[in-house]
Formats: C-alpha cells, sequence, structure tokens
C-alpha cells in the first residue's frame, strides 16, 4: 500500500468517526461530505471511476446540500458538549455486526489480484470480448448497463422515479416543491 | 450562530415559531411563498415543526452574498456542460446517465444556493421536475418494450433498423436516465425545502 492511499483511508476513517461523533450537526455534516469525497478518491484509486464520478456527485454534493437543508429546518440541540454521548448498546450492536461481517472479508481475493473471478471469469472475459462489436461503445461499463444488462438498469432507474413519487406521496403533493 | 443559540433557548420554550431561526446554516430554509405565512404558522405548530424561516428578530434565511452569486454565474454553464457531457459521452468514456444526471441537478442545487431556494423554485416551476422525471422512465421503457414488440429482445436496438442503432439507444437510454435522476435529485431539493405542508395550505 503505497503511502497516499495510507493516508487517505486515514483520512476517510477519520471523517467517517468525525461524522459519527461530533455533536455539532453542522460540524458531523461537513464531516460527511470529507468522507464522501475521500471515499471518491479511492474509488478512481480501485480503477472505478463511474463509481467515483457518483460518489462525489451524491455524497460529496448532493447529500451535503439536501442535510444542510434538513438542519436549518430543525432546531440545535441545547447543550454545548463537542461529542455525541456513545451509547454502549447501540455501538456493541455495530460494532459485533461489523465483526461478524469483517468474517467474510478472508474469503475475498486481495484487491487487484490477477486471478480473481471478476478479472477472468467467462462473463467477464465474453463482455470484455464483445461488448465493442455487440454494442459499438467503447466504455464496457456503459456497454454492460444499457445493453447486456439493460433490463436491470430500467430497475434502477424505476427505482429513483419510485423514491421520487414515494416522496410527493409522504409529502401529500403532486408536484415537487 | 452563538448569538442566536442564546435566544434559541428562550425561544424553543416560550414559542415553537421561532425556534428554527437558529438552524445554523443561512439559506432559504422552508422559504415558502409569501401568501401563505398566516395558515403556515397555526400548521406548524399544530404539526409540532418549526415554523416558517422568518423568525421575529432572525436574521434572514437567505442571505444574498455578491461573492457566492458570482462564482455561481461564472461556474454554472460550465458544471451544466460537463453534466450533459458526462451523460453523453458515458458511452466512451466513465460516466453516464445516473452521473451525469447527478451532475445536471447539482446545477440547480447551485442556484438555489446562490440566489435563494424560492426564488428559483419559481423560476423552474414545480411541474417541470416531475415532468422530466416522468418523460425519462416512459423514453426508457418504450425503447426497451418498443424493441420487444418490434420482434426482438428487451433493448435489442438491432431491430429498430436504423444505422447504428445500439450506438444511439445507448445514447438515448444513458439521457433517459440522466432526465429521471436529475428530475429527482432536484425534485428532492425543492420538496426538502418546502417541507411537507401541503402546496402551502394547512390540512
Amino acid at each position: 500500500m503505497t503511502p497516499v492511499e495510507l493516508s487517505l483511508l486515514v483520512f476517510v476513517v477519520g471523517c467517517a468517526v468525525a461524522a459519527a461523533a461530533l455533536r455539532d450537526v453542522l460540524g458531523s455534516i461537513i464531516a460527511f461530505g470529507a468522507f464522501s469525497l475521500g471515499v471518491a478518491v479511492i474509488w478512481v484509486f480501485l480503477r472505478a471511476p463511474d463509481v467515483g464520478l457518483t460518489e462525489a456527485a451524491v455524497g460529496a454534493g448532493v447529500m451535503t446540500v439536501l442535510f444542510l437543508l434538513t438542519i436549518a429546518k430543525t432546531v440545535r440541540p441545547t447543550d454545548d458538549a463537542l461529542f455525541e454521548s456513545v451509547d454502549p448498546y447501540a455501538l456493541a450492536t455495530a460494532v459485533a455486526l461489523v465483526a461478524v461481517l469483517a468474517t467474510t472479508t478472508g474469503a475475498l481475493p486481495p484487491v487487484g489480484a490477477a486471478d480473481q473471478p471478476v478479472t477472468g471469469g467467462e462473463v467477464t472475459t465474453y463482455y470484455l470480448d464483445n461488448a465493442y462489436e455487440d454494442t459499438e461503445v467503447k466504455n464496457a461499463v456503459t456497454a454492460v448497463l444499457a445493453a447486456y444488462r439493460g433490463f436491470d438498469t430500467m430497475g434502477e432507474a424505476v427505482v429513483v422515479y419510485a423514491a421520487g413519487v414515494g416522496l410527493l406521496t409522504v409529502f401529500g403533493r403532486e408536484v415537487f416543491g | 450562530m452563538s448569538d442566536q443559540d442564546a435566544d434559541a433557548e428562550v425561544d424553543v420554550g416560550a414559542d415553537a415559531e421561532t425556534g428554527d431561526a437558529t438552524g445554523g446554516i443561512q439559506f432559504g430554509p422552508g422559504q415558502d411563498d409569501t401568501g401563505d405565512t398566516g395558515p403556515d404558522l397555526e400548521a406548524a405548530d399544530a404539526d409540532g415543526r418549526p415554523g416558517p424561516t422568518d423568525a421575529p428578530g432572525g436574521r434572514a434565511p437567505y442571505v444574498e452574498s455578491p461573492i457566492i452569486m458570482t462564482t455561481v454565474r461564472v461556474v454554472v454553464p460550465f458544471v451544466f456542460t460537463f453534466g450533459l457531457f458526462v451523460m453523453f459521452h458515458g458511452a466512451n468514456s466513465p460516466g453516464g446517465g445516473f452521473q451525469g444526471g447527478v451532475i445536471v441537478g447539482t446545477v440547480v442545487l447551485l442556484l438555489g444556493v446562490a440566489f435563494g431556494i424560492a426564488t428559483t423554485r419559481d423560476w423552474i416551476g414545480p411541474r417541470i421536475p416531475v415532468a422530466v422525471v416522468g418523460l425519462g422512465v416512459l423514453t426508457f421503457v418504450g425503447i426497451g418494450a418498443g424493441s420487444v414488440l418490434l420482434g426482438g429482445g428487451f433493448l435489442e436496438y438491432a431491430v429498430y433498423g436504423v444505422k447504428d442503432a445500439t450506438k444511439y439507444g445507448i445514447e438515448l437510454v444513458e439521457l433517459a436516465i440522466g432526465a429521471v435522476v436529475a428530475g429527482v435529485v432536484t425534485g428532492l431539493f425543492f420538496a426538502v425545502s418546502a417541507g411537507g405542508r401541503p402546496g402551502g395550505e394547512p390540512e
């Protein structure tokens, strides 16, 4: 692991802890935005620029503004404590959940390993070999997204649509705003 | 923020309407149309929610900053163009409809932060995002179902018989996705800023 990656990971974990622990909600939101930006850079390091672009735009950009709007419509906690008080049971539950999930990480191939199934598998090979002739687009991610797996993507688009409709239903409106 | 806190501790107990003066940020919290402040105050009290923005003695919810306005004025055309680029060019480089749609939606957020959310919402109109979202979904479903009707598989672009049908079909689908995402991001922004009171009328 290079020093850049290491410092990035430290930065992201630090931001995550700050976002969880800070008492001041505004500070917590800023920390969350910084966390998202750090994760976006990590995605780029992991050769996933598509995901990084999404993370930067949604996590660091849109979510921050929506959170700021939300705290503008709610009241500040009255006391001046710097950090949130920690509920030991909730913390223990969260740590236990992470521990259980972490047991699966041993089964994952190392990041960037050449022999992992996703790089050499039959489906991947087929997509990489045939994507350009089949779909005439150079970005294999787009080829999978909009051609090979287009039905899944329609589901995703409809999920976004359903989220908008759900929001309108909750707010009891027919138009946004 | 500090002098506001002192006010809040008094006001929250005494009068729920003024509690939100201490939201902590300065732009457009719940900036409703001006005509309906009276009903809104009552509605807010009934719901136990913080009322509309302009608390007596509180600061204005939206601060007109020439720095932010000028910056946004300069940056917005480029952000918008970049969003469209990401959408159109997603076929050949990282990006696509989801990412480009969010970036285009961000343009509206920038305008809202700089010029006031209510102003931006009035300028765009509340119906446009809904129409854009619906149009996007219909386009995607239409392209997919159309190829089935023509005897192919779902999204089998080649059956449309146009030259480079797959290429342009994928671009169109990306644009449709972008429209859905941009519309929902914009709508989320407007809806959250307007709050939950339907159309500003008390229930």
